[in-house]
């Protein structure tokens, strides 16, 4: 099925593996960071045309843009398939804007080896668009990896902490995704052998589909495929308590990678719960819905939420409130439901877009008062007042305030969450609550009020400047995707409404072979 | 133009203008006022253009879709809305001309005057919303505009604390709102106001969880300490925000759920708003802020107003047959209409006070502004009689209507209003004498000078309105549907009204007048000290909610922060590593070197994760 017509889809991976491959074979500097602008910019706009094309494209068993290309491993069952659905297309969007976004701010950054800082940057934007285009669940795994092993090295060598915080950071972070990777890997290739896929030699999720909607697991199989893939895939989101690595790695990496890893990549495990193992095995979800929303509600959102209010670092706050919102997440998760599961990605696209954001000003914020103490700031808004206006925005957008797309994510949840449990619903709207008091307890320390004195002092010695325009362009592009969702969700419910529906019936008609 | 495009023009008109505002004039404040006062005058007028066209509708569609769950951006315009939309637009248009002389040398104007567009683009979709998803949307939003404008002075840590109080309170009031919300749906199948008029589960629990809502952003009792402290926004943003239209929110919301209410559910919501009335009365008395007596002044009549809600419907005879009357939601809108007129009027008086005081708050300091500023005096002095129930201005009629749907559904309320009657003619009387009579206390007050027509002629378009506004039979038609829902005493109990609301105007201001005299200190402090201090403690509620942030909920959150390091990043996880060494230890003895025996091993994991995976264990 090897076509040799343009596929956008292939164009949005390879154009920045592509330049990241010229900058590792020795490319200048000059033409190193003029080629990056083309190595993040084509995934982004790729990703927008795919969003205005999709309702009008051609559907191929629910998927828009398919296409197969041959690997020379079709004995394994191996071939790199590319298409959208309506769960797919969000997170590719999401990986386009925050790629472009992380890519442009990096380029402003003046990092020290600034070649090789690009270069993994645009091998995780490709990665993050490969694992969103796969329709075959080998390359959705090799993608992540591609876009995972950059993120341990940059915060390694460009962490924002000493040395050794920073190797240690990267190690826990390493130690950690690996586990979560390999349980997750073993629960698919485990999925691909029950299933009988392995007979018919194909990775392909729309033949997983069809196979499983033929022939159901049992159920005890489900229940232990499904743990592995919720365990596995929960590490990467920072399910309570395996989180830890999450504030500290995000604590240490740098700006960019930062946006990327807690913006998109951590994405990844809730789109393999929510693309393959919710449809693929309902009865998994059904045993382990309970015990996920119970560490859920009371870990993420609670625990976390209130840990949150404790932090005095700023990069800490937008970390740990990072694994908080990703409670909410997995209780849409838990609930199966259409609307709740919707839910999920909506928050997915709107977390992804707003801590990237976050993590953009954190940085923004750094240059300013060179330090993150919270108690060590002050009155930034007097002389930076266009960074206070969007932090101000950051910190609402992700305490779901209306106008904002993370607002649609929390309300679908929290409505689909009535009807999984009503004691889990009380407390997660409770949450609400908790973020609002940490988030604006956060920006007002930073921007507003009088200055402390220590900040005082380094504003003396460095007398602090409003939001140069190479940081405000990345900025504003999160932002304004932020606000088109918030006040346009149907642009992207309608397309994930048809994928969700359609992916519930066979589960519906077909139910789990005892 | 269609009606329903009027509706949506005046809808989008603000929010095109804010976003105008912060995208290209955010150095030219100029401009942007300019273009905000323009908007408004443009809303103000549409909104009296819809609500004299007779045409009423309904309009809606599809926001957002997720299986069978959809959420609706609608239009419900009918009498109730079209009242709302008229006092929002008028009051808004005059604190937007009397901001222009009052932020005229602010150095953020632009930011200011964009929030005040974006206020009104949350205000009128609020006002407009056809379904509790879409009212709770632009409830979020007013408070988010109340935020921007409460902190807009933000190098000021008390602006900045208070706008983060505003927002954080009203959160968790809407922690409820959120919960009713979800509860109606699953209920009903159906957030629609008119489907649920139409047909709904009789529920105790929902509209109770949906008056959460409203006790946060009407500030009633527990709830209402955010809003003397929002008084740290600009003067204009009081009066619009905090006195005549979002706290108002509230009680407007509640009318839109009327046919929700079930009588114990209203019960509650009565006396609520009867403590709230009677709480902030005696807070009012010992208050030396000219805004934060009108702001407690603010929190006693929203009372009257939920007091009222809470009072319910009423049997009346009509022209010889009886006919049940949504009497609460009639009286309580009615004196939400004069409150908006005279309060949005007493709190611009206050700014132009203000400001012709060099920015001096404190009535001891002020005093002989009588001939300084005549005309804030003379609007000032409406201002006052309205509010304290001086026969034939606009608040002797809504709340003598208050009064007796009081006295008709329930004595014990009807006396604590009454009581509540006389606490206001006493404090407002008090403010009214000590700041306008006597000798200036102070500089700033010897050199008042009234502000520019900007200034002033708000206030004389307000005080008409506070003269008129009482007067029912002269509104437009329109209204016909509220109006025509408030209780009317007749006979006796006319009398019986009439008289107890001339004694409580006596009482009141006779011994406000008799007891204060201007001077720089405060009478009550002096003679009564004890008593002062009491009624000035406010009964202690910020120093409890201090003392649980501060000692409850921070301690707990650094407990668990604490418990998270020690536990998870400690103990646990290298408690495992520890663990792993151990076994690593007993292992030694297979550590041999040898290549080929770590991919044994690494074999064996794998397939001790496969047996798992297959479900053998």
């Amino acid at each position: 099925m090897t076509s040799l017509t343009f596929d956008p889809l292939l164009l949005a991976i390879m154009a920045p593996l592509a330049v990241a491959l010229a900058i590792a074979l020795g490319l200048p500097k000059r033409w190193s960071v003029r080629l990056a602008y083309a190595g993040f910019g084509v995934p982004a706009l790729v990703a927008l045309w795919a969003w205005w094309q999709y309702g009008a494209a051609p559907s191929d068993h629910g998927y828009a843009f398919l296409r197969t290309y041959s690997t020379g491993l079709d004995g394994l069952g191996i071939r790199l398939t590319l298409g959208l659905n309506g769960i797919a297309l969000p997170l590719f969007v999401l990986a386009g804007l925050v790629g472009l976004a992380a890519g442009l701010y990096a380029l402003q950054s003046a990092a020290e080896k600034l070649k090789i800082y690009l270069m993994l940057l645009l091998v995780m934007v490709g990665g993050l668009m490969g694992v969103f285009a796969s329709v075959d669940v080998f390359f959705f795994y090799f993608f992540h990896e591609l876009a995972l092993i950059p993120s341990f090295l940059m915060v390694g060598l460009w962490g924002t902490r000493g040395a050794t915080e920073n190797s240690y950071a990267a190690m826990k972070m390493t130690i950690y995704l690996t586990l979560g990777a390999m349980l997750s890997l073993v629960g698919l290739i485990a999925l691909y052998v029950q299933s009988g896929a392995a007979g018919a030699h194909s990775f392909n999720l729309i033949t997983l589909r069809e196979i499983i909607a033929a022939r159901p697991l049992a159920e005890t199989v489900q229940h232990h495929l499904f743990a592995l893939l919720l365990f596995g895939f929960g590490i990467l989101v920072s399910l309570w308590p395996l989180h830890t690595w999450a504030p500290l790695g995000y604590g240490a990496a740098p700006s960019s990678a930062a946006m990327l890893h807690a913006g998109v990549l951590k994405k990844f495990g809730l789109y393999g719960l929510v693309q393959i193992a919710l449809p693929l095995l309902p009865a998994g979800i059904a045993h382990w819905g309970s015990l996920l929303g119970a560490l859920a509600v009371f870990g993420n959102v609670l625990v976390v939420g209130f840990i949150t209010m404790a932090q005095r670092d700023l990069k800490q706050v937008v970390g740990y409130s990072s694994v908080m919102h990703m409670g909410y997440a997995f209780l849409g998760v838990a609930t199966a439901s259409v609307l709740g599961l919707g839910g999920v990605v909506l928050l997915m696209v709107a977390h992804g877009l707003s801590v990237a954001l976050l993590f953009l000003l954190t940085t923004s914020i750094h240059h300013r008062t060179h330090t993150f103490d919270l108690t060590a700031m002050g009155g930034l808004a007097r002389t930076a007042p266009v960074l206070a206006a969007f932090f101000v925005a950051g910190t609402f957008a992700s305490i779901g305030l209306p106008g904002f797309a993370n607002f649609w994510g929390e309300l679908t949840i929290f409505v689909a969450l009535w009807k999984f449990s009503h004691l889990f619903t009380v407390l997660a709207v409770a949450g609400v609550v908790i973020s609002a008091v940490y988030g604006l307890r956060a920006a007002a320390r930073v921007f507003f009020g009088p200055p402390t004195e220590a900040f005082a002092i380094v504003a003396a010695e460095h007398p602090p400047t409003d939001l140069r325009w190479n940081e405000r362009v990345p900025a504003l592009i999160l932002l304004a995707a932020l606000l088109f969702i918030g006040f346009w969700p149907r642009s992207l419910s309608a397309p994930l409404n048809a994928t969700l529906v359609q992916l519930s019936a066979p589960a519906a008609v077909a139910p789990a072979a005892k | 133009m269609t009606m329903l495009s009027h509706a949506l023009f005046v809808l989008l008109l603000p929010l095109g203008s804010a976003a105008v505002i912060a995208l290209f004039l955010r150095r030219a404040g100029a401009i942007a006022s300019i273009l905000s006062v323009v908007t408004a005058t443009a809303i103000a007028a549409i909104a009296v253009i819809l609500a004299l066209h007779p045409e009423r509708f309904e309009a809606s569609m599809e926001w957002l879709r997720l299986g069978d769950f959809s959420v609706r951006l609608g239009v419900k315009y009918d009498d109730l809305a079209a009242l709302m939309l008229c006092i929002v637009g008028v009051v808004g248009l005059c604190v937007h001309v009397f901001s222009l002389g009052y932020m005229h040398e602010d150095g953020a104007k632009a930011r200011y005057f964009g929030g005040l567009s974006i206020f009104m683009f949350s205000m009128i979709g609020l006002t407009l919303a056809d379904n509790l998803f879409m009212m709770f949307i632009f409830w979020e939003l007013v408070g988010y505009s109340s935020y921007a404008l409460i902190g807009h002075w933000h190098e000021r840590a008390s602006a900045s604390d208070a706008a983060k109080k505003a927002f954080i309170t009203n959160r968790v009031g809407d922690f409820g709102f959120l919960l009713g919300i979800i509860l109606c749906y699953w209920a009903n199948g159906t957030v629609n106001l008119t489907e649920l008029g139409a047909g709904h589960v009789s529920s105790r629990l929902i509209p109770l969880l949906l008056f959460c809502g409203a006790v946060g952003k009407s500030a009633q009792l527990p709830l209402q300490v955010w809003l003397p402290d929002a008084m740290e926004g600009p003067t204009p943003v009081s009066a619009l925000i905090h006195a005549a239209t979002m706290v108002a929110a509230g009680i407007y919301m509640l009318c839109r759920i009327n046919v929700l209410m079930v009588p114990d559910a209203l019960t509650v919501i009565m006396w609520v708003g009867t403590a709230t009335a009677v709480y902030a009365a005696f807070c009012a008395i010992t208050q030396r802020d000219i805004k934060k007596v009108l702001a407690y002044s603010t929190l006693s009549q929203l009372g009257y107003m939920v007091a009222a809600f809470g009072l319910g419907s009423l049997a009346i005879d009509h022209h010889g047959h009886r006919l049940v009357i949504a009497a609460g939601v009639g009286a309580a809108m009615f004196h939400l209409t004069t409150h908006a007129f005279f309060k949005a009027l007493l709190f611009l008086g206050s700014g132009s006070v203000i400001h012709g005081c060099h920015h001096e708050q404190d009535i001891f300091k002020m005093g002989g502004l009588r001939t300084r500023m005549p005309v804030t005096f003379w609007t000032f002095t409406i201002g006052v009689a309205a509010i304290i129930g001086l026969p034939f201005l606009a608040g002797f009629f809504s709340k003598d209507a208050i009064l007796y749907l009081a006295y008709a559904n329930n004595k014990a309320v009807f006396v604590i209003l009454a009581l509540t009657a006389i606490l206001t003619a006493l404090y407002m009387t008090r403010l009214w004498r000590i700041t306008f009579f006597g000798e200036p206390r102070s500089e700033s007050a010897a050199h008042a000078h009234e502000g520019g027509p900007t200034l002033t002629l708000p206030l004389v378009v307000l005080a008409l309105l506070a003269v008129v506004g009482g007067y029912r039979a002269h509104y437009p038609a329109g209204f016909e549907g509220v109006f025509s829902q408030v209780p009317e005493a007749e006979g006796t109990d006319h009398l019986v009204i009439l008289l107890t609301s001339l004694f409580v105007l006596a009482v009141g201001a006779g011994t406000a007048l008799a007891f204060y005299r201007p001077a720089a200190t405060d009478a009550l402090e002096e003679k009564a000290p004890a008593l002062y201090r009491w009624l000035a403690a406010k009964l202690w509620f910020d120093e409890v909610y201090g003392y649980y942030i501060d000692k409850v909920q921070q301690r707990g959150a650094m407990l668990l922060n604490y418990l998270e390091q020690i536990f998870l990043a400690g103990v646990i996880i290298r408690g495992l590593a520890g663990l792993v060494g151990l076994v690593g230890l007993g292992a030694r003895a297979l550590h041999v070197g040898r290549l080929n025996v770590y991919v044994y091993w690494f074999l064996f994991g794998v397939v001790a994760l496969w047996l798992f995976a297959t479900g053998v264990f």
